[in-house]
């Protein structure tokens, strides 16, 4: 892996320094250890993915038989995706461009066909759905995308009709060639909405000129000539033998209209009575494209008010069948000939958890429940069909139920059989089968994580129990040797326990051992290498995930935040406060009003802090997590509004003593991207702020991109290099360092440059400078320990660029005690060097440890999906151009412009991760060991182990040889010694 | 003399023989079974005189087995023929299949007459004993120039025996002296002595500077130095 001449000048090393002599072990270790991928037996041992679509727009069963096993969504990842519908499984998923030029504007299913237009119109896509592969692919004309629909020719769909803007367009279904494109007239004035064919020869386009009248298109499906063109007036479905039915939600009426009537039609008016403020929708089923719709459709009124009506015969009159209140969601399906209304109610009676038949996700303590029943209904009479109501638990903090999908199948005896996909509003997905099983629920929200932590995992509760007994005071000799036997005894019973569990699961096939987490049993490891990792989600659900098995051990749903909103998730208090629970706070912040609420939490469980919040009435634009804690062991919290006011959290008056004492060492900044201005405050005695530097990037010039100080929990072992001759280069070690990216607003290749600046957060100062010419973001960037790493578009040589700072005080320390920011009069050396990547990158991120003894790896996410663990020894400024004595002392490697990409550096071998938006990483208690979870549409967590596996025995350790020989020279030793005696007793004896 | 100093070799140089002979098995042999330690060929004896010889510890153990036996080692006599060999040997196990004549005393007569020659061979004998580790220094320096500079096991190894030596002898001083207080010059013999090891173990700790085993530059307390504590506490970042 290494060039060889490397090896060799590592064993032939003329001289060692001692101190190093740990260090270069640990060096030497990942020297010569050339293989960094995992084995084949190891796959699967400590890493897990999950794959996610995001939240369902369109979904699809596939067959209407009580076998098929298939169903397909369309997500607004822009994700065309199959399931199983037995297990919920991803069958196959395809994942298109991100943003509007990959969404996905409507899924149709027909057989074997499903038909997608993607882009806003760009392109119509065939699928095959058995397999998943693409049939045919064709461009559209330009225009935004209204609606499609199929077309039958004599009861067989043969036709695709796209209704654009300004056109609409017939394209074959077997080959996706246009049959013919027709401009629609006034498509100025006319808002062209729905296209509708009933089989015959015709297909009809609506059209709305709001606030005045209706237009109807006739097209002839031949040649598509303009048959008709009709004017009337008003949101509309086709309903029965082709009538319009439209609601307007200004007079709150409901209008029907036939649309093959010859002359201009009147239309009927029937006045509603619609809860206020309340759109009424309207909601019809076409079960065949060759056929006309169903006479019957539902009438939403209000949010959990619905009704079923009939249009009559005669095409005007319309009666109630059924009045569904309350109702919260309703649905058609059909079967066969037979086409059912499926409605979902809410029940206000509790459930029995034993009546529950898949409790083990399940846990009373996360998760209040509130019952939901489904129920059929015969369309012709509005009748309830008997033996199909599904009763379900419907998570109450889950948000309402959104979307109601029913998959509805002939049984053998001719009964209506059905399975439901019920979709609610935190984007799950859970799929319900009679009698009201839940056979599995997707967390969809997991596809948009944006921000985590990973928190220890309490004691066991034995452990605490001990740690409780030190905690207490004495209450007297004899009660205390009692506790302590007590203690003792159930300590034993556990590991009786334990061992029993071992050997019970010893005897059990592989598989079957997992997935047996619970919250209960959940207790740290030996190593702490697992962990509960506690995810925040786009959508405002938060998950507490097992990093070991990857099981979702709790969620939360927030409701009513925003869908632009900024998270923040802090953890103030870690598990070590026994016996204080541990609590995370997250800082979420509404970016239209700028107010900010919290949300505490105990990150094990799940469950909301009952803690007094502070009353943030003022728009909220930083947060700052203060080493400071109070007599809780919380570490404070620092709210800085817009007034440049600071609000503690907690604020006791233990912690606002404490901040009074420290207010004059207490330091924050703030960035204001769009003014292109970084100012730097401190804190006064009476919680307010004076501002002490204020630094301004024009905003004409460059624009500020992102801004990265160290991580607080970052640990740097070693405070300096050693150099060749045996003399140290110290290390520039400031904790208050910021790293500040810009980007040029102006993007012509030869003019566009990226400026990365070191500032001091507390002082001001500029430490260091470096623009890049010709050069062009997204810049990925990690600052850590002394150094800054960037990646960039170099548009000059087109290709991508990996740049490094590193940062040395020199080879004397100026003050090795104490760092203060406000004494630092010299300037730190600079070093820089630039390399060559092969690829584009879309994320990047360190290896952390505990103690920071490792040596540190990069790990970049690829956008193929694979992520990479980059040594960082290659991305060092002082590799030589030239070898001499002293580089190959210090093991540098000689410069070379072209950085490699190994395929053996792969963390995820073939565990590709979709679109990777962010890499965490968290020490583990192993130094060598650092847990690592890359997240995106999908999410892998694996452990990396830069420096190798020194502190742990190899997986393939050789136990039974290792131990068969001690004892084998043991009892060699034993009876030669035993010989011996008698050898010389016997001797004495002659 | 053969004697005497496979008597020291028996005795002290367990470690040299598994080090030096190429097979450890055949001297793992020879040292677990007390029979055959006995019966020890010519050839064998040879090679542990060589060996011996070859060791620098082959003085010291000298020095080492005579102070156990006191004054009646210092008369010691080159017997050639196995037989007596074996006799001597029989002493300790009391076994024999030679009867001793009445009246024969294992204990050799003392020889009280005094004579001028056996001063002088005292004399000789205390010098030789002084100036034992002066004479290691050229082949110190030669083992320490083929050895190199490398950090491996047979250098290091080299290193330890080097500095082991000459403070193995020097915490023995007392023993030395025994040794020589029959002689004349015994002040000055003795400080040689001293001398001479405290060259050799300067010349080891030559050795291990120039190996770069000796903390001397600031490098090798690089991972005491502790991190500087912070004076001011910061955060922040964009406006959220």
């Amino acid at each position: 892996m290494y060039p060889p001449s490397l090896v060799v000048t590592f064993t032939k090393k003329s001289s060692v320094k001692m101190a190093k002599l740990t260090s270069l072990f640990v060096i030497s270790l990942s020297f010569f250890c050339i293989s960094e991928a995992v084995f084949e037996d190891q796959v699967g041992k400590f890493d897990w993915r999950q794959q996610y679509v995001g939240k369902t727009l369109f979904a699809h069963f596939e067959s209407n038989t009580q076998s098929s096993k298939k169903m397909f969504v369309a997500t607004d990842k822009n994700i065309f995706a199959s399931f199983n519908s037995r297990t919920g499984d991803l069958l196959w998923r395809h994942v298109d461009k991100t943003g509007p030029e990959g969404s996905i504007d409507i899924l149709l299913l027909h057989g074997q066909d499903a038909l997608m237009v993607v882009g806003d119109g760009r392109l119509l896509r065939s699928w095959d759905t058995n397999i998943g592969g693409l049939n045919w692919e064709a461009v559209l004309d330009t225009g935004s995308f209204q609606a499609a629909c199929f077309v039958a020719i004599q009861d067989t769909v043969k036709l695709v009709a796209v209704l654009k803007k300004a056109a609409l367009s017939l394209h074959y279904l077997s080959n996706g060639h246009q049959k013919w494109v027709e401009n629609l007239p006034d498509s100025d004035a006319v808002q062209y909405q729905a296209v509708y064919s009933g089989g015959e020869e015709e297909v009809y386009v609506l059209g709305v000129v709001p606030n005045s009248h209706l237009t109807i298109i006739a097209y002839s499906l031949e040649d598509g000539e303009i048959i008709k063109q009709v004017t009337t007036l008003a949101l509309c479905v086709v309903v029965g033998q082709g009538v319009l039915m439209c609601v307007d939600p200004a007079t709150l009426a409901l209008y029907t209209l036939p649309i093959q009537a010859e002359e201009t039609p009147e239309f009927s008016q029937i006045l509603l009575q619609v809860s206020p403020g309340f759109q009424p929708v309207l909601v019809s089923s076409q079960p065949h494209p060759a056929r006309s719709p169903l006479s019957e459709f539902f009438l939403q009124l209000g949010p959990d008010h619905h009704v079923l009506l009939q249009l009559n015969a005669d095409g005007y009159t319309i009666a109630p069948l059924r009045d569904f209140q309350p109702a919260f969601l309703v649905s058609f399906a059909t079967t066969g000939k037979k086409t059912v209304a499926a409605v979902m109610t809410p029940k206000n009676e509790t459930l029995n958890y034993s009546a529950v038949s898949n409790p083990r996700w399940l846990s009373p303590l996360s998760f209040p429940l509130q019952a939901c029943a489904i129920n059929l209904f015969s369309v012709d009479s509005g009748r309830r069909l008997l033996d199909t109501t599904v009763l379900f638990p419907l998570e109450l903090n889950g948000g309402k139920p959104h979307a109601l999908y029913v998959h509805a199948f002939l049984k053998k005896d001719d009964s209506v059989g059905y399975r439901v996909l019920v979709q609610t509003q935190d984007h799950a997905l859970t799929f319900i089968q009679q009698p009201g099983r839940v056979v599995w629920t997707r967390e969809e929200a997991l596809a948009d994580v944006v921000t985590m932590e990973m928190v220890d995992l309490p004691l066991t509760g034995t452990q605490a129990e001990l740690e409780g007994e030190f905690g207490k005071k004495a209450d007297g000799l004899f009660p205390m040797v009692l506790k302590r036997l007590s203690s003792q005894v159930t300590l034993l019973q556990a590991w009786l326990a334990h061992l029993w569990k071992l050997f019970y699961e010893a005897r059990k096939p592989r598989g079957q051992v997992k997935n047996e987490v619970t919250i209960e049993t959940l207790s740290r490891d030996e190593f702490n290498l697992q962990k509960m990792m506690v995810m925040v989600t786009a959508s405002g659900k938060l998950f507490g995930i097992d990093s070991k098995s990857g099981s979702i051990l709790w969620k939360h749903y927030l409701e009513n935040v925003q869908p632009n909103a900024a998270f923040k998730l802090i953890v103030q208090r870690t598990t070590a406060h026994f016996p204080h629970p541990p609590q995370c706070t997250l800082l979420i912040k509404d970016k239209d009003t700028g107010l900010a609420t919290l949300h505490v939490f105990n990150p094990i469980f799940g469950r909301k802090s009952h803690i007094a919040l502070p009353a943030l009435p003022r728009p909220i634009l930083q947060s700052l997590l203060l080493p400071v804690i109070d007599q809780d062991y919380a570490k404070v919290l620092l709210l800085v509004d817009d007034q440049y006011k600071v609000t503690a959290f907690p604020s006791t008056k233990n912690v606002l003593q404490q901040l009074q004492e420290m207010a004059s060492s207490i330091f924050f900044y703030l960035i204001r991207s769009d003014q292109g201005n970084l100012s730097g405050f401190r804190l006064r005695k009476d919680l307010s702020t004076e501002r002490i530097w204020e630094v301004v990037l024009p905003t004409e010039v460059q624009k500020i991109v992102a801004v990265k100080g160290k991580r607080p929990n970052e640990h740097v072992h070693s405070q300096g290099r050693v150099m060749g001759d045996r003399s140290v280069l110290y290390k520039y070690l400031n904790p208050n360092l910021l790293a500040v990216v810009t980007e040029s607003t102006d993007t012509h290749p030869e003019r566009a440059f990226v400026g990365v600046f070191l500032v001091d957060g507390v002082t001001g100062r500029i430490i260091h400078e470096a623009v890049q010419r010709k050069a062009r973001g997204p810049v990925h960037f990690v600052h850590s320990e002394n150094w800054v790493v960037y990646e960039y578009w170099n548009t000059k040589s087109r290709r991508n660029e990996f740049s490094v700072l590193e940062l040395f005080e020199g080879t004397e320390l100026y003050n090795s005690t104490v760092f203060s920011s406000l004494d630092r009069p010299h300037l730190p050396q600079v070093l820089q060097q630039t390399y060559i990547f092969p690829s584009p990158i879309t994320t990047m991120e360190a290896t952390l440890t505990e103690k920071g003894i490792t040596s540190r790896h990069l790990l970049v996410g690829l956008p193929s999906g694979a992520i990479l663990s980059l040594p960082k020894m290659f991305l060092d400024p002082r590799r030589p151009e030239v070898v001499t004595e002293h580089s190959r002392e210090e093991n540098l490697i000689p410069y070379a412009p072209e950085m490699p990409i190994r395929t053996e550096w792969f963390i995820n071998y073939n565990q590709t991760v979709a679109r990777v938006k962010g890499i965490y990483t968290a020490p583990s208690g192993l130094e060598s060991t650092c847990l690592v979870v890359a997240y995106g549409l999908d999410i892998y967590q694996t452990r990396v182990y830069p420096s190798k596996q020194f502190d742990v025995l190899k997986d393939d350790y050789d136990y039974v040889l290792i131990s068969s020989v001690l004892f084998a020279l043991f009892f060699a030793t034993m009876i030669s010694k035993r010989l011996a005696q008698v050898k010389l007793l016997n001797r004495a004896w002659r | 003399m053969s004697d005497r100093i496979v008597d020291g070799v028996r005795k002290h140089t367990p470690s040299i023989l598994l080090f030096f002979d190429e097979s450890p098995f055949s001297l793992l042999w020879l040292w677990l079974s007390t029979e055959k330690r006995k019966q020890i060929k010519s050839e064998k004896i040879g090679i542990i005189l060589y060996i011996a010889m070859a060791s620098p510890g082959g003085q010291g153990g000298g020095a080492v087995s005579t102070r156990g036996a006191g004054a009646r080692r210092m008369k010691w006599a080159l017997e050639l023929s196995l037989g007596n060999a074996r006799g001597r040997g029989d002493r300790q196990s009391n076994q024999g299949d030679v009867m001793y004549p009445i009246g024969y005393s294992d204990k050799p007569v003392p020889d009280t007459s005094i004579q001028e020659t056996d001063k002088n061979l005292v004399e000789k004998r205390c010098w030789d004993v002084a100036l034992g580790p002066l004479k290691q220094i050229p082949m110190n320096l030669f083992i320490m120039y083929m050895s190199g500079n490398t950090i491996s096991i047979f250098p290091i190894m080299m290193v330890c025996m080097m500095a082991w030596r000459p403070i193995q002898a020097l915490m023995s001083m007392s023993a030395t002296f025994k040794l020589l207080e029959n002689s004349n010059q015994q002040w000055l013999q003795g400080l040689v002595y001293s001398v001479g090891n405290l060259l050799g173990s300067a010349l080891a700790i030559y050795k291990c500077q120039s190996m770069g085993l000796l903390p001397t530059h600031s490098s090798d307390w690089l991972a005491f130095i502790e991190p500087p504590q912070r004076m001011e506490i910061m955060g922040g970042g964009m406006v959220l």
